[in-house]
């Protein structure tokens, strides 16, 4: 793929840097490119990417933890329609105290988006109004997707075997025991090591 | 006047006009609903967080389980996004097999979409015709992958294994005889005054509003605009193919089945090309031991074009051998919850289910 091939693709990303401060980007690929944007000016180019460069339709909108930095990204993802170019709108949240502004009267349906990382990431979306909670329902722990959430740690505090079943999680152990007889370490025995 | 005293209506989460699991609250006044509020959560499985703890291979066996009626374009989707992030080439011969697997599944997806379509309708003969018809297909997918609903079968690499002998034959019989039963479906369905009375005028979209709005797929398409995954961001081998995307002015609920019928018979002319067309080869780039298997540090939005919409899958991956994060969006995530939301709005009580299946919505991946 020649770099003429990612003409338009390119000049959607000059066009962004020369327009907003503290904005970095790339061409990922072919209909793909991305930005890194400060979280305060989330709303301002949002605004702008629709308004001016064709982006109206809002793909989908997502949230990564990174817990060994500090904080959560959220990531924008459009779509222009008229241009066929996909773009990522990547800004970074602090993990202690997480809060952006709200933008769903930009686009109704990021109501939802939002509702649900708030709801699994504990990020607060100062104005947004209406049903807070989505999916889960009474649930009182830390904001279950976030990477601090172990699940296995979880399912051990709240729930019990069943009666007769403390002894049967492995299944390994469980056959020798009722069984008497030893299972060979197959793993070994069939190493090529 | 006296006003009406609106009651509370709760319509789910179980409930034989709802496609799965979801519950609707309706505020009605007499017969006509004034206000509609989507709750989820019947269903959540908790699939993207159970995806973290599970290397990359073993996440793909996971996947398909998100979506009920039409589980390979998250297969697809999630090996696309893998192969994208590190980079991986698709032989020739397996990106033809997965096309193939893609619109036999629209097929199955689409013989459903009859079938609930009508049901919420009242109009049950259909719904024993097409669920029967899509057993003949989901008896291909048996016999190539082992699973009628659920394959496993196209996974970071390529495909698990080459189509078996004499299965492009079978593949054709039953293309023809799909295509003399969308006759039998004209007759019962398309053709019936009162499917059309009861079609025409309900569930109205605006088009003027419609993408921003996020509408995609057939109800997209059934507002007028020409938008279509496969030739707007072309994937897999359908740049290679010859069909048609077609549009309906209408955007109501007529408009939106006569689109989901004429692209029923275009997938059966694509999986005719796609047996005609299909080349030799390999159908399978070996990845190392999935173990030690670890994608590099990326990102990846990749979509694909459901029989419901686009639907798109974010993987971010921080160089180890588990992926650090996979978010699903399926088609219904915005048609089944804002958009249904708004349009239910000074509908008749007995056209809730019917404007529900009409967009194509599937509570499963709303919540996955």
């Amino acid at each position: 793929m020649t770099d003429n091939n990612l003409h338009k693709e390119q000049q959607i990303v000059d066009h962004l840097i020369g327009t907003f401060q503290n904005l970095s980007g790339k061409v990922k690929r072919e209909k793909r490119v991305e930005v890194s944007i400060e979280k305060k000016q989330i709303s301002s180019v949002l605004n702008y990417v629709k308004d001016h460069l064709g982006f109206v339709h809002f793909s989908h909108m997502s949230c990564v933890d990174w817990i060994e930095d500090g904080y959560f990204e959220l990531v924008y993802i459009l779509w222009s329609p008229k241009q066929k170019v996909q773009l990522l709108v990547k800004a970074l949240v602090d993990r202690e105290n997480p809060s952006v502004e709200n933008v769903d009267m930009i686009w109704r349906q990021v109501n939802t988006y939002q509702r649900e990382i708030r709801e699994m990431y504990g990020i607060d979306f100062s104005g947004m109004k209406g049903a807070q909670d989505f999916i889960l329902e009474d649930w009182d722990e830390i904001p279950p997707m976030r990477r601090d959430f172990i699940t296995d740690e979880y399912v051990k505090e709240v729930y019990f075997e069943r009666p007769g079943r403390e002894d049967a999680k492995d299944v390994r152990e469980t056959l020798v025991k009722r069984s008497g007889e030893e299972i060979p370490d197959f793993a070994k025995k069939y190493s090529r090591d | 006047m006296m006003r009406e005293k609106a009651t509370t209506l709760y319509l789910g989460p179980q409930h034989p006009g709802i496609t799965g699991n979801m519950m609707i609250k309706l505020k009605v006044e007499g017969d006509t609903v004034v206000k509609a509020e989507t709750h989820v959560g019947y269903l959540h499985r908790g699939f993207e967080k159970l995806m973290e703890r599970r290397n990359w291979l073993q996440s793909f066996t996971i996947v398909c389980r998100i979506c009920v009626p039409e589980p390979d374009p998250n297969e697809l989707n999630y090996s696309r996004a893998v192969e994208e992030i590190e980079g991986r080439e698709v032989p020739e011969r397996a990106q033809w097999i997965r096309t193939l697997m893609m619109e036999l599944s629209r097929l199955a997806s689409y013989l459903l979409w009859f079938g609930g379509q009508n049901g919420s309708a009242g109009l049950y003969t259909m719904p024993q015709w097409t669920v029967g018809d899509r057993d003949y297909i989901l008896d291909l997918f048996e016999e190539l992958t082992g699973g009628r609903v659920y394959h496993m079968y196209i996974w970071p690499g390529g495909v698990r294994r080459d189509l078996p002998e004499g299965f492009a034959s079978r593949v054709l019989q039953t293309m023809d005889y799909l295509e003399k039963r969308l006759l039998q479906y004209d007759q019962l369905m398309f053709d019936n005054t009162v499917f059309q009375k009861r079609a025409q005028g309900i569930g109205w979209i605006d088009p003027a509003k419609a993408i921003e709005w996020g509408v995609v797929g057939p109800p997209l398409r059934g507002a007028g605009i020409k938008s279509d995954v496969r030739i707007d961001d072309p994937y897999l081998v359908y740049d290679k193919l010859d069909f048609e995307v077609p549009t309906q002015s209408g955007s109501d609920v007529w408009s939106r089945s006569l689109v989901r019928r004429a692209e029923f018979q275009q997938s059966i002319n694509m999986v005719r090309q796609i047996i005609d067309k299909m080349p030799e080869g390999p159908v399978y780039n070996k990845i190392p031991n999935p173990m030690k298997w670890n994608i590099p540090a990326g990102d990846a939005y990749v979509k694909s074009e459901s029989a419901r919409g686009e639907f798109g899958y974010y993987v971010v991956s921080d160089g180890g051998n588990k992926p650090r994060r996979v978010h699903v969006k399926g088609p219904a995530y915005v048609h089944g919850v804002t958009l249904l939301e708004n349009i239910l709005q000074g509908a008749n009580i007995s056209d809730v289910s019917f404007i529900m299946n009409s967009l194509g919505t599937c509570p499963p991946e709303i919540e996955r």
